[in-house]
This record gives structure tokens, C-alpha cells and sequence, in this order.
């Protein structure tokens, strides 16, 4: 017989996982970061004559082939939806109060969850004006986009 | 209720190392555009799109079910994701079926893919913590028991490795093809888990498979070519319990009856014209044929060593290169079930065995512990 008297019992493990992955990118995605390096949003034409941003490979709704007509949208959008973020976290995209905002860029007939840098809540207003700000030194990723920003009127 | 269902179309990718030319949305695509060639089909002609790949982690997308929707044609239609470790290209085509089977659909696309270029399979089984042992160090000691256990001599896992890479040749398909390989060249690679050498194991290979399954209303129209399904099974257990023999793993054994029972055979070694089974490593060939009670105790190996499981021999195994020319783990074990499904039908082209009939296709996963199996006819159930 064993006892376990005396034994202090773990209540947990730590667990950290890391791993560098490498994603190929295809016609689609591929174009539209070699874009975002050249401070240029990119969506794609789907069979409906909608702009899809950020822009997909297939149809979502037929699921046929896309990719043949990319379009410039942006640099300006409007936000049709947010939720500020008064005390950001580490893990947050911007160290001071932001707001997460689902941003439509102009020419786009979708909207991305992005964060706006409007310094305060009482700038916010669905409809509001917003344009992109890149990243210092974008270099083809998801990150070169690394905000949006009010725009003066 | 059951029906009647037929694979009424097969399409695979172009298996390689990398496949930097398309991302994992335009691969999947590819299996998914040629099965629908195959089967004569749109993709709004599917009911129902059922997908299986290995654990997240070997590519680093979290449910990359949530993006491929728009990919697998989806939209509207019930999209579900099968999930058993290494089986779990033969489990989504099994799942797929049942659809059928069941009469809820008419027509379903199971597609299975890994585009393993992107991430570290090794890593990824065990979240980097396996240290190195890698799934060939955890299948070896089985490997050396069934060696042990049947007197089995050394060249019997080299002879497997020179027929399925040298008949991966005929296979477009296939990843690695070696048709000059030799005995010698194999058993001169590197040591890699003991007894399994360098030439003795699977690659790392990016693609895709896909089946289109269908109703006896549309397979048995007469423009079309169908495998029969005759049986379908799965089984599982535990990697590690008192009393579990590895080699002979209980539930592979109960797997492979079920689907004998279900299609009738009593003598699978006779009744049976050719199998894809799932072999990463050369060994695992006559450990299959003798756990899935196709050979005896001990003549697994003998099978190997007279030739019977070449193509032309009298009980082919993997006549397509198997998994040891081509391992995208997810669609592994899909592909099994493709290429048997294309012996019966008779479109195997160049690595077609003559008059094959009756098909068996088999997968397992995990530390064998899922089973995967089915049986395909050329003529629908009685």
C-alpha cells in the first residue's frame, strides 16, 4: 500500500507551445499582401460585382474561382460598428484607449474587424470618417495595416 | 434505414513536398474540381460537404474549417469535420457515406487534405514534446515484437519499401517514385527508428483527396462507372491498457470483421482481389495483413516474401505506392479508400489490378488506435 499523505498534490501545469509556421499564400491572399507593403488595400470582385475585404479565393456564396478582378479600396472607410476598449491589455493592438471597430473601406462592400485610434470615446460615432494608417516599414503582412484614424472634417 | 450508396467520383492532387503553387484553400479545390469531373458534377449538385484533416497543428490553422467554407463550396449546406488522428481520411469518407446511407442526403463530398510544407508533422502530433521519438520510434518496438514473435526476416520490410515505391511509378498521382530502387539501396539507408530504415518510411507530402458519394437513384444511372460500398466500419481503443497486444490490436481485428460480416466474406484472403492499407512503415504490411486476419499468424511476411502482394500477384497491396510513396497525413487514409474504390471501377490506369472485383481500403491513427475500413464491389449489394 501507498499513502499519499504528506504529498502536496499539483493543481496545474504550465503549458507553452511555439512553433514558426510558413503559409502559402496563393493568387489571392499573395497579391493582396505584396499590396499592403505598397500602403494599398486590396479586395477581390466576387460573382455578385461585390468587393470582398480582406478578399478570399472562392466565391462565398457559389464557391467558383475568384481572384480575376482585384480592387483598390480604401484608403478611407466607415465605421459601422465599434466597442471601445478603455483600459487595453498587453495583448491589444495599441497601448492607449482604442475602440475595435467593424471598418467598411470605401469601394468595399464588406467591413474588417480592426482597431481605430480615435484617442478618446467621445470622438466615436457609427458613420464616422476613418483612413487607414500603415505600419512605419510595411512588409507584406496583415500587420502593415496597423490602424485606422479619425479623419478631420 | 439503409440504401445502397456507390463513390461515384474520385479526384486526388498532385502529391510533392511543397506545394508552394497553391495555398490550402486552392489545394483542397484541386481533389474537390477533378472528383466533380469525375462524378459529373457541379458543385451545387452537393448536399452535404464532410472534411478531415490531422490535428490542427501540423499547419497551424485553428478549425481551418471556418475559411475553407467558401473553398469547399459549403455555403447553406451542412459543412461537418471528422476528426481521428491518422484514420481520419477513411473516417470522413465512412461519415460521408453514412449520410447517405441514412437517406438524409443524396449526394456528398468528403474531402481530406494535410499540407504538412506549412508546419512540422512531428512537432505537431505532440506539441513538440515527444521528444524526438517521432510516431516511427513509437510504432518501432511493435515493429521488433511482430519481428520477434513470427521469426520474420530482416529483408521482408525492404522488399515492402522496393514494391510500393517502385509501383508508385505507374501512379500520376504518387509522391516519391523510385522505379530502380533495389534491396540493397534500402537496406543500406540510414537507420532511422530500428528496424526501420530511411527507405523503409513515408514521406512528408502537401495534397489533397476527394469523393464524391452518392444514392443508388444517381450511381446507378447508366453513364456511370460506381464502387459499390459493401462495408463500412470504425473502431477504437486505447493506446495503452493491461492486457493490449500492439501488433495484434484488438480493435483493427473487430474493425475488419465487421466489415467482412457486412460484405459477406468469410475468406478475405480469397475473396478479397486487392487492398490499400494503410502502411507508413514497411512493416506495418504483413502486421496489417495478419491483424486484419487476411493471413495467419506468421504468414503475413511469407505473403510479402512470394510476391503475392505485388501488383499481379495473387493478394496486391497498395498497388497505388501506399502511404510509404505518399503521405499527406490527413488525406492518407482517404486516398486508400479512393484507390480502391478506382480498382473496382477499373479506372486505376497503369497500376490497375487486372479483374479486382472486391476492394478492401483500411487506415488507422493514433498509436493504432483508430480503424478506419471498408469494402468496395464493381456490383451493388444483393
Amino acid at each position: 500500500m501507498c499513502s499519499t499523505q504528506g504529498v502536496t498534490e499539483p493543481r496545474a501545469s504550465e503549458s507553452t507551445l511555439e512553433f514558426p509556421y510558413m503559409r502559402t499564400t496563393g493568387p489571392v491572399i499573395g497579391p493582396f499582401l505584396r499590396a499592403l507593403a505598397q500602403r494599398k488595400i486590396l479586395g477581390v470582385r466576387d460573382r455578385q460585382g461585390r468587393v470582398v475585404v480582406p478578399p478570399v479565393e472562392y466565391d462565398p456564396q457559389t464557391g467558383e474561382a475568384l481572384g480575376e478582378e482585384m480592387v483598390e479600396v480604401g484608403p478611407e472607410g466607415t465605421v459601422e460598428a465599434w466597442t471601445w476598449v478603455a483600459e487595453p491589455l498587453e495583448k491589444h493592438p495599441l497601448d492607449r484607449p482604442f475602440a475595435f471597430a467593424l471598418v467598411r473601406p470605401d469601394g468595399a462592400d464588406t467591413a474588417m474587424v480592426h482597431a481605430v485610434d480615435a484617442g478618446d470615446v467621445a470622438v466615436m460615432t457609427t458613420g464616422m470618417r476613418v483612413a487607414a494608417r500603415f505600419s512605419e516599414e510595411p512588409a507584406g503582412r496583415i500587420t502593415d495595416l496597423a490602424a485606422w484614424e479619425p479623419v478631420r472634417s | 434505414m439503409k440504401q445502397p450508396v456507390a463513390v461515384v467520383g474520385v479526384g486526388q492532387t498532385h502529391f510533392k513536398k511543397r506545394r508552394d503553387d497553391v495555398s490550402i484553400a486552392g489545394l483542397i479545390r484541386e481533389a474537390i474540381d477533378r472528383a466533380l469531373l469525375d462524378a459529373q458534377m457541379e458543385l451545387s449538385d452537393i448536399d452535404a460537404v464532410v472534411i478531415g484533416k490531422a490535428p490542427d497543428a501540423f499547419e497551424g490553422i485553428v478549425m481551418p474549417e471556418l475559411y475553407l467554407a467558401g473553398a469547399l463550396g459549403a455555403a447553406g449546406k451542412p459543412l461537418l469535420r471528422v476528426h481521428t488522428a491518422g484514420s481520419v481520411g477513411g473516417s470522413t469518407v465512412i461519415v460521408a457515406a453514412h449520410q447517405v446511407i441514412t437517406g438524409i442526403h443524396s449526394r456528398v463530398l468528403a474531402v481530406a487534405w494535410e499540407k504538412q510544407s506549412e508546419g512540422n508533422a512531428q512537432w505537431g502530433l505532440a506539441g513538440g514534446r515527444s521528444r524526438g521519438i517521432g510516431a516511427g520510434g513509437a510504432f518501432a518496438p511493435w515493429m521488433r515484437a511482430y519481428i520477434h514473435d513470427t521469426k520474420a526476416p530482416e529483408h521482408i520490410g525492404w522488399q515492402v519499401a522496393v514494391k510500393d515505391r517502385r509501383v508508385a511509378a505507374k501512379n500520376p498521382y504518387a509522391h516519391l517514385k523510385m522505379p530502380d530502387l533495389t534491396i540493397e539501396e534500402v537496406s543500406e539507408s540510414p537507420m532511422l527508428w530500428d528496424p526501420i530504415r530511411f527507405h523503409e518510411s513515408c514521406p512528408s507530402s502537401d495534397g489533397a483527396c476527394a469523393l464524391v458519394i452518392a444514392d443508388e437513384r444517381v450511381a446507378g444511372s447508366q453513364s456511370r462507372t460506381p464502387a459499390w460500398i459493401h462495408g463500412l466500419s470504425v473502431r477504437s481503443e486505447l493506446a495503452q491498457f493491461p492486457g493490449r497486444n500492439p501488433v495484434r490490436v484488438r480493435a483493427g481485428v473487430e474493425c475488419a470483421h465487421d466489415v467482412y460480416d457486412q460484405a459477406g466474406i468469410t475468406d478475405p484472403r480469397r475473396e478479397i482481389d486487392m487492398a490499400e492499407l494503410y502502411v507508413p512503415f514497411s512493416w506495418y504490411e504483413p502486421m496489417w495483413l495478419e491483424g486484419h486476419d487476411i493471413a495467419g499468424h506468421g504468414e503475413g511476411w511469407r505473403m510479402v516474401d512470394t510476391g503475392e502482394t505485388e501488383l499481379g500477384g495473387a493478394f496486391p497491396v497498395n498497388p497505388s505506392g501506399g502511404v510509404l510513396s505518399t503521405n499527406a497525413i490527413g488525406a492518407s487514409g482517404a486516398v486508400r479508400f479512393a484507390e480502391a474504390a478506382l480498382q473496382v471501377r477499373g479506372l486505376a490506369g497503369e497500376h490497375q489490378v487486372e479483374g479486382a472485383r472486391t476492394a478492401l481500403a483500411q487506415a488507422y491513427g493514433g498509436a493504432a488506435q483508430y480503424f478506419a475500413m471498408g469494402v468496395f464491389r464493381s456490383t451493388p449489394p444483393e
